[in-house]
């Protein structure tokens, strides 16, 4: 303004400042997902809760560590703990565990993403800017898979850490690819949950419908897993062939099936405790099948929200 | 369109054309939903009007950049429709006739966002959505939940998440929906000033014939997806022969026969408007008929030159 | 036809009507008001749906709370439109039909009549899910109208109706109210109802503040002088002459349209004044009318 008035003009005012080209949408859609998200104190907890394996047993390695450095008849029994202790499947547990919390930080995360969108009437106003279905819905899987990602990523790195740094001599560091190998799996189980959960969300209005129906999927298909484990198990391996299969066909089970396979291990007894013989781990499937399961999986789902979502819709 | 210079001076610009369609068609199927349809549309604001299933929303969407035309083609500020749809929504603010928000926020944290999804710098965005929410008369309710808000609120954050980025063209579709009479006067009084003199080209598409009379001052009118009739709407609103509408206490017969004697043609009035056809310029009818009053015992309550109503317009562009 | 003596209704603490006294009669009365001004209350206090808490409200001489005599005159169009949608338009009235206790044969022929009569009898084998809100809208008052009551009530009738449309449906209530039916109708546009029917019930925050015949209602508001605006080329001229008018209390003039603007108290002496301007003292008037003398001004002059 060349010249200042006394008295400022505050009626409207067009904004000529700075506009980002199209394209870069999705990151505002999954940061504000994130942001929703990090508001609800609830997910915090969860975040311990999820990582309840990797802390009890930091713990009890830690308690076996401290007793064994100031007592010396410890060691042996130290030394035979230790011989128990599979170091890989620590990981396998620990991603194993933390799936049901998973599920219930997805559904917290991703129940409500498109449903309360399709209450709301939002897709019109996100379709109306310069920004479309693919963005749109890339920004709210992003939104929902890169939290899950950290954290799950999180609790094994530090695990991982105090592993290699304590207890190299117990052969923690084994297989120098188990870092790299878990850094593949939790992305994959991020994906695989996220897809899922946006799928779902885009058939519902209602957050809770979407939550439910997701949590009946999950609950039904794991008491089979559960069912097939305690076949698998009780007949000591020597069930007909389908079983150790149909073990994996469930949330949890595609997902344990992926790390058994890529970390290469049938699994043991938790926290290092005494097994009866290998018989009652189920082997790990073929990783190829596996791997082609989770994505198809995957795929599915996505394409389940992105029939549902309707960018012709905008108007009337 | 009379603008306002930087020495505060009126200077009429010549009319920029905001939106040019040429001979477009687009089917769904076997079903045709513009047909042929060619216009242009200026700066200022403009009414669009047509009966359901006209092709008003086709329209409407195609100016979005949401569809792909059989034939034809069309820019909206310079942009190619077929090819440059997100370049053009971000230009253009859209205001849905549906109930429409993000859930889960605030009001200012909702257009702050719609900011950001237009393009906006976070900052900028929040800065601005504070100042447009203030601007559409939602500053005291600015941290409530949306969700909270009360059908005006709705209509009113409505235009707000669509104005949030400065846009040059405002596309509102049934802005007054829902809202009782203060809100409906307060909604058009919105629209109006930023269609007049801040540089915000409107398109308002609506039923309501009185309320695109109140804002726009032009209108298309799409009937079976064509373009039926485009202008101004004072032109439009013009009558052959420019005959006066007076308006009585009571209806009284005397006076029309009195008026009628002295070689005026008086229709058959409604309820108590005669409309008077005559050669005479309006001071000088105005004398004939006030004398005409005195004489038959009547009292003139009203004299104007008679217009069309908008209505009548558009029912009767939909008959020819 | 509907008598309210000092009907209130209130639901716990919040008021819906306060102490509303009116009768209805036969023909078209507009029910206004702001949103949540008891509007809808009054409505459902009718159609039997709710009870005062205090007062009276009889329709045909009886209280039409749980009352199926009442019911069976009385034809409903609310404002929501949520129906079965995967029913069509003709199923979804004719059901209603048989609801209302017709036989099958009866209800279909009934059925049939109404649908042409609000011009749907062309459109009414597609799913109610693909309406339009127009569709929608006399649908709704198809079934309303299905077991010809005596007395109507519709919730913003008008509501998503495109001028063709909105014609339609209004002279086809003008064809009831010739009937003799009694209509009372909810409604937000108020030029509409201008179109529709003088007679008109104003609520405000639960009070009737207004009821009658719009114009009498605009001689009765003595705190807002009746508005005039005259066209003419000599303002200053014309308004030092008016301004000598004893009733005349403000004149005003109009920069931006040119003309004057001014306020009486007296709109009859005006009006008998103004001729002598033209007729005796050779003034050039091209025009003159009163701006406020409509609805929307007494709407507005009421309310605040």
């Amino acid at each position: 303004m060349s010249n200042i008035k006394p008295i400022a003009d505050l009626s409207y005012r067009n904004y000529d400042g700075p506009l980002k080209k199209p394209g870069s949408r999705w990151w505002v859609i999954a940061k504000n997902g994130i942001r929703i998200a990090l508001k609800k104190k609830a997910l915090w907890g969860l975040m311990f809760v999820s990582a309840w394996y990797y802390l009890v047993m930091l713990v009890v390695l830690f308690f076996v560590n401290q007793v064994t450095a100031s007592n010396p008849a410890g060691a042996q029994a130290m030394k035979a703990f230790m011989e128990r202790l599979v170091w890989p499947d620590q990981f396998l547990h620990g991603f194993s565990y933390a799936q049901l919390p998973m599920l219930i930080i997805a559904l917290m995360l991703g129940a409500g993403s498109i449903a309360n969108d399709n209450r709301a009437n939002a897709m019109l106003v996100y379709l109306s800017k310069p920004c479309d279905k693919r963005e749109y819905l890339f920004g709210k899987w992003i939104g929902i898979a890169l939290p899950i990602f950290v954290i799950m990523v999180v609790p094994t790195i530090i695990f991982y850490g105090y592993g290699a740094l304590t207890f190299r001599e117990y052969g923690f560091l084994k297989d120098a690819w188990l870092l790299p190998k878990m850094l593949a799996i939790i992305p994959i189980a991020a994906i695989f949950h996220a897809s899922i959960v946006v799928g779902i969300s885009s058939m519902f209005n209602q957050a809770r419908n979407a939550s439910a129906t997701y949590a009946g999927i999950y609950f039904i298909t794991n008491f089979f897993t559960l069912l097939m484990g305690g076949i698998w198990a009780s007949s000591r391996g020597e069930t007909p062939f389908p079983v150790k299969h149909l073990f994996y066909a469930s949330i949890d089970g595609v997902l344990i099936g992926v790390c058994k396979a890529i970390i290469g291990t049938k699994g043991s007894a938790p926290f290092g405790i005494q097994s009866p013989g290998g018989v009652s781990q189920v082997p790990a499937p073929n990783i190829a099948a596996i791997l082609g399961i989770a994505l198809l999986i995957s795929v599915v789902f996505v394409l389940i929200a992105w029939r549902k979502i309707r960018a012709v819709e905008v108007i009337g | 369109m009379a603008h306002e210079n930087s020495s505060g001076v009126l200077s009429y610009a010549r009319l920029v054309t905001v939106a040019r369609i040429s001979n477009l068609t687009v089917r769904y199927g076997n079903f045709t939903a513009l047909d042929d349809l060619s216009c242009e549309i200026p700066e200022g604001c403009t009414g669009l009007l047509g009966p359901n299933g006209a092709g008003k929303t086709t329209l409407l969407k195609t100016i979005l950049g949401f569809v792909n035309p059989t034939s034809g083609e069309g820019t909206v500020m310079g942009k190619d429709i077929r090819t440059d749809g997100m370049a053009i929504r971000q230009l253009i603010g859209l205001m849905p006739e549906q109930d429409c928000h993000i859930p889960g926020m605030t009001a200012v944290g909702f257009v702050s966002y719609a900011g950001e999804l237009s393009g906006m710098p976070p900052a900028d965005a929040l800065r601005r959505a504070h100042e447009v929410l203030e601007y559409c008369g939602l500053g005291e309710a600015r941290y409530r939940n949306v969700e909270t808000y009360s059908t005006g609120m709705k209509q009113r954050i409505k235009l707000a998440q669509a104005l949030v980025h400065g846009p040059k063209l405002l596309l509102l579709d049934e802005p007054t929906n829902g809202l009782d009479p203060r809100g409906r006067e307060e909604m058009l009084d919105l629209v109006r000033s930023v269609s007049h003199g801040r540089g915000v080209n409107v398109i308002v598409s609506s039923h309501l014939l009185p309320d695109i009379e109140r804002v726009c001052d032009r209108v298309i009118v799409v009937i079976k997806g064509k373009l039926r009739t485009a202008g101004t709407i004072k032109d439009l609103k013009k009558l052959a022969g420019q005959p006066a509408d007076v308006e009585l206490r009571e209806p009284s017969l005397a006076f029309s026969n009195l008026l009628m004697d002295k070689g005026l043609t008086v229709a058959p009035p409604k309820g108590n408007v005669y409309r008077v056809q005559s050669e005479l310029p309006p001071e000088e009818l105005l004398r004939v008929v006030q004398r005409a009053a005195i004489e038959s015992g009547a009292q003139v309550r009203g004299f104007e030159t008679a217009v069309r109503t908008l209505e009548e317009v558009f029912l009767e562009a939909l008959t020819s | 036809m509907i008598q309210i003596e000092n009907a209130s209704r209130w639901f716990g603490q919040v008021i819906g009507v306060n102490d509303v006294t009116h009768t209805i009669e036969p023909g078209v009365t507009a029910l206004l008001g702001m949103n949540g001004a008891g509007k809808s209350t009054l409505l459902r206090l009718i159609t039997g749906q709710i009870r005062p808490t205090t007062g009276s409200i009889k329709v045909f001489g009886n209280e039409p709370f749980a009352n199926p005599e009442v019911y069976k005159r009385m034809g409903y169009c609310p404002e929501i439109d949520q129906f079965y949608e995967h029913r069509t338009g003709r199923q979804f009235v004719n059901y209603l039909a048989r609801l209302a206790g017709m036989s099958a044969a009866e209800a279909k022929t009934r059925t049939d009549e109404v649908l042409h009569e609000v011009g749907m009898a062309d459109r009414a084998d597609k799913k109610l899910a693909g309406y339009s809100k127009g569709m929608r809208q006399r649908i709704k008052l198809a079934q309303a109208i299905l077991h010809d009551p005596d007395i109507i009530l519709l919730d913003e009738p008008l509501n998503g109706l495109d001028p063709v449309g909105r014609r339609e449906f209004m002279s086809y209530l003008h064809t009831l109210a010739e009937r003799g039916k009694t209509i009372l109708v909810s409604s937000h546009i108020l030029f509409e109802v201008e179109q529709m029917t003088k007679s008109i019930m104003l609520l405000h925050r639960g009070r009737l503040l207004a009821a009658g015949d719009v114009s009498l209602i605009r001689e009765y508001i003595d705190k807002y002088p009746h508005r005039v605006r005259i066209e003419t080329p000599q303002p200053r001229e014309v308004a030092a002459k008016l301004i000598q008018l004893p009733y005349v209390l403000k004149v005003e003039f109009d920069e931006w349209r040119g003309g004057i603007e001014l306020q009486t108290r007296e709109l009859n002496q005006f009006f008998a004044f103004l001729p002598t301007l033209t007729t005796e003292e050779n003034f050039t008037i091209t025009g003159f009318s009163s701006p406020d003398n409509n609805l929307e001004s007494i709407f507005h002059y009421l309310i605040e």
